[in-house]
């Protein structure tokens, strides 16, 4: 029996080893080449050379904002959404699932094309001007992102009993903005935080749709462009976007701490 | 015209009829409690009266003011939930104060009303904590508090207490008693539990698939049920087949033993006449002027105040329990029992 035990924890640790050396591998060496800049040396001349390029800086500004703007869409379509599916329509739940995971399975280049053909002509012509295809990028992202809000909100909303906080919040006589906004909303913080984060990191790594919309305006083309003619610099853009995805997912598990903690307590 | 009126409602759920011909007036002040199994309409009827489900047909009448289709934020109707439903996002004090913020009460106002409600509930030291950080029962407290804050015209409360283990379920159900009596709110109160409906309110409606069986006092649905449905789920009964049944002179014959019976009250009897008696009114061996049945006892329970047997007369098992007294000598099984019980504890169904 010990000795069984004693064999399992061998290949537990085993296994995981393997598997930190396929993801630490690559990204050590990718790191490691992305010092070699200059000749004979390790130093961080393809970050700073990356760093004072007004490109990378005005690229990822914008697709920041992009971001900004397409979470900001997101939470208002997709929190009142799912909150009146879990309240009023249980039965379309597995239908709305379905619809939110087509992202997965249409390829980024359909759905741009398909966009370009309805929206630049009449009555839109989005296409025709710098705030239109912006908006048609954000509302493209919007889309993008709808499995990765959708699930964090519908998880959030699945651990919280939607129906009696609002029938409670009805009785004290409380309208549907207000239960929206002081009793919904609050509650699904850390669900929101946690798409939100998702969603951000998707929006500032997407190369399809931003090429076909707005082109090297975007922080993904940009990458795209960088790896293409600069070696070194490309290297140091991988681990600095790497960096950034991992803070996010770094702050997803953090908020997500803060709220098993109190959870836990509230067990006792 | 009562405090609060209930005629015809019916609600009918995609074909299935979940309440059936609901009529009822309340009182001012008066605590009246739905009894009944799951599924027989008594917190849809609650529901209808609170806006969260509309009558299919028929009207709810509050103060004066028909309130049936109005919405559930338009009522000042209170409500208590069996998962408490506090808001996990809100403190204590926040969670009371939450009705008075969204009617735009003046803040001091909120502060005293909570605090009063603090007091009311035994809770003063915790109006700072969240709800997870609270037992069930304080949670439920903090519910109720919540629920009265508002001064609602009626407080409605769904199995309030179903959640909660059983030592908590009693301080607390005398707990809701005295702040209702103390505050005179008008209440309903659903619940399965025969023993809350008893000793909480002052007229009890038990209701079976969507019908109401029987409206009275604690007293009356226990002592004088008028259905069998209403015998049987109230307390434990016995039905005893019977046959050569006499209504006129209260007469029938129970397992060929002569058994007399109450013919008092006018009932309808079916095919086959069954004897109807609560266990409690057994006695042990002979007594004069009351019925006497022979049989062997079969099982002997001990529940610490009560020792409940089984007795077998003929074909039947009848249920006999005995107040426990400390130098009672307990029947053992397969002894032979003589038992009595008088003629107008039982009667004929």
């Amino acid at each position: 029996m010990v000795e069984a035990m004693k064999r399992s924890v061998f290949w537990s640790w085993f296994w995981m080893f393997i598997g930190t050396l396929y993801f630490i591998l690559p990204l050590t060496s990718t790191f490691l080449f992305s010092l070699r800049a200059k000749k004979d040396v390790l130093s961080f001349l393809a970050y700073e050379r990356i760093f004072s390029d007004i490109n990378f800086w005005r690229t990822f500004t914008f697709s920041l904002i992009v971001g900004f703007f397409t979470i900001l869409v997101s939470i208002l379509l997709v929190v009142p959404t799912a909150y009146w599916i879990r309240l009023r329509l249980p039965k379309l739940r597995g239908m709305i699932e379905f619809l939110t995971m087509l992202p997965f399975v249409i390829p980024a280049i359909v759905l741009v094309f398909g966009l370009i053909r309805v929206f630049s002509g009449a009555p839109f012509f989005l296409t025709n001007t710098y705030a239109g295809t912006n908006v048609l990028l954000v509302a493209a992202y919007v889309v993008l992102a709808l499995p990765y809000m959708f699930r964090s909100v519908d998880a959030g909303l699945g651990a919280i009993d939607v129906r009696s906080l609002t029938e409670a919040a009805q009785s004290l006589g409380a309208s549907w903005p207000t239960i929206l906004f002081k009793v919904i909303f609050p509650n699904l913080r850390v669900a929101i935080l946690g798409g939100a984060f998702l969603t951000l990191a998707t929006v500032i790594g997407e190369f399809t749709i931003a090429t076909f919309l707005v082109g090297i305006k975007a922080f993904g083309p940009y990458m795209s462009l960088i790896g293409q003619n600069k070696t070194y610099e490309a290297s140091s853009l991988t681990i600095i976007s790497f960096l950034l995805t991992w803070s996010f997912m770094g702050l997803i598990q953090l908020f997500n701490r803060g709220k098993s903690d109190s959870a836990l307590a509230g067990a006792h | 015209m009562s405090y609060l009126s209930i005629s015809n409602v019916s609600k009918i759920f995609g074909g299935v009829v979940a309440v059936e011909d609901f009529n009822l007036e309340v009182e001012k002040g008066e605590f009246i409690s739905f009894l009944g199994p799951s599924g027989c309409g008594k917190t849809t009827t609650l529901r209808m009266i609170a806006g969260f489900e509309l009558p299919t047909s028929g009207e709810v009448v509050l103060d004066s003011e028909n309130i049936t289709y109005k919405s559930p934020n338009e009522r000042n109707v209170g409500m208590v939930f069996q998962s408490y439903a506090l808001f996990p996002n809100m403190t204590v004090a926040q969670n009371i104060g939450f009705g008075l913020q969204v009617r735009k009460t003046p803040a001091d106002e909120i502060q005293t009303t909570v605090k009063e409600m603090l007091g009311l509930i035994h809770l003063e030291k915790h109006a700072e904590k969240y709800p997870y950080q609270l037992s069930g029962g304080q949670q439920q407290r903090v519910a109720l508090a919540r629920a009265l804050a508002i001064n609602p015209r009626v407080l409605l409360l769904d199995e309030p207490l179903s959640a909660l283990d059983a030592k908590i379920r009693v301080e607390l159900r005398q707990e809701i008693r005295r702040i209702q009596q103390k505050m005179g709110i008008t209440t309903i109160y659903v619940t399965h539990d025969q023993e809350e409906a008893l000793s909480l309110s002052n007229r009890i409606v038990v209701m079976s698939q969507g019908r109401m069986e029987q409206v009275g006092t604690p007293s009356e649905i226990y002592n004088h049920p008028t259905t069998e449905f209403v015998a049987s789920f109230v307390g434990q009964l016995n039905l005893l087949p019977v046959s050569e049944v006499d209504l006129k002179n209260g007469v029938c014959k129970l397992n060929g033993q002569l058994v007399r019976f109450d013919h008092s009250e006018p009932r309808q009897i079916s095919d086959k006449p069954r004897l109807a008696i609560r266990p409690e009114e057994f006695q042990f061996g002979q007594a004069e002027g009351r019925n006497l049945i022979q049989g062997h006892v079969e099982v002997v329970m001990f529940l610490g105040a009560v020792v409940r047997l089984r007795v077998r007369i003929g074909e039947v098992l009848v249920s006999v329990d005995l107040f426990n007294e400390r130098n009672m000598t307990l029947p053992r099984v397969g002894d032979e029992a003589v038992v009595n019980f008088p003629p107008h504890a039982c009667w004929i169904m």
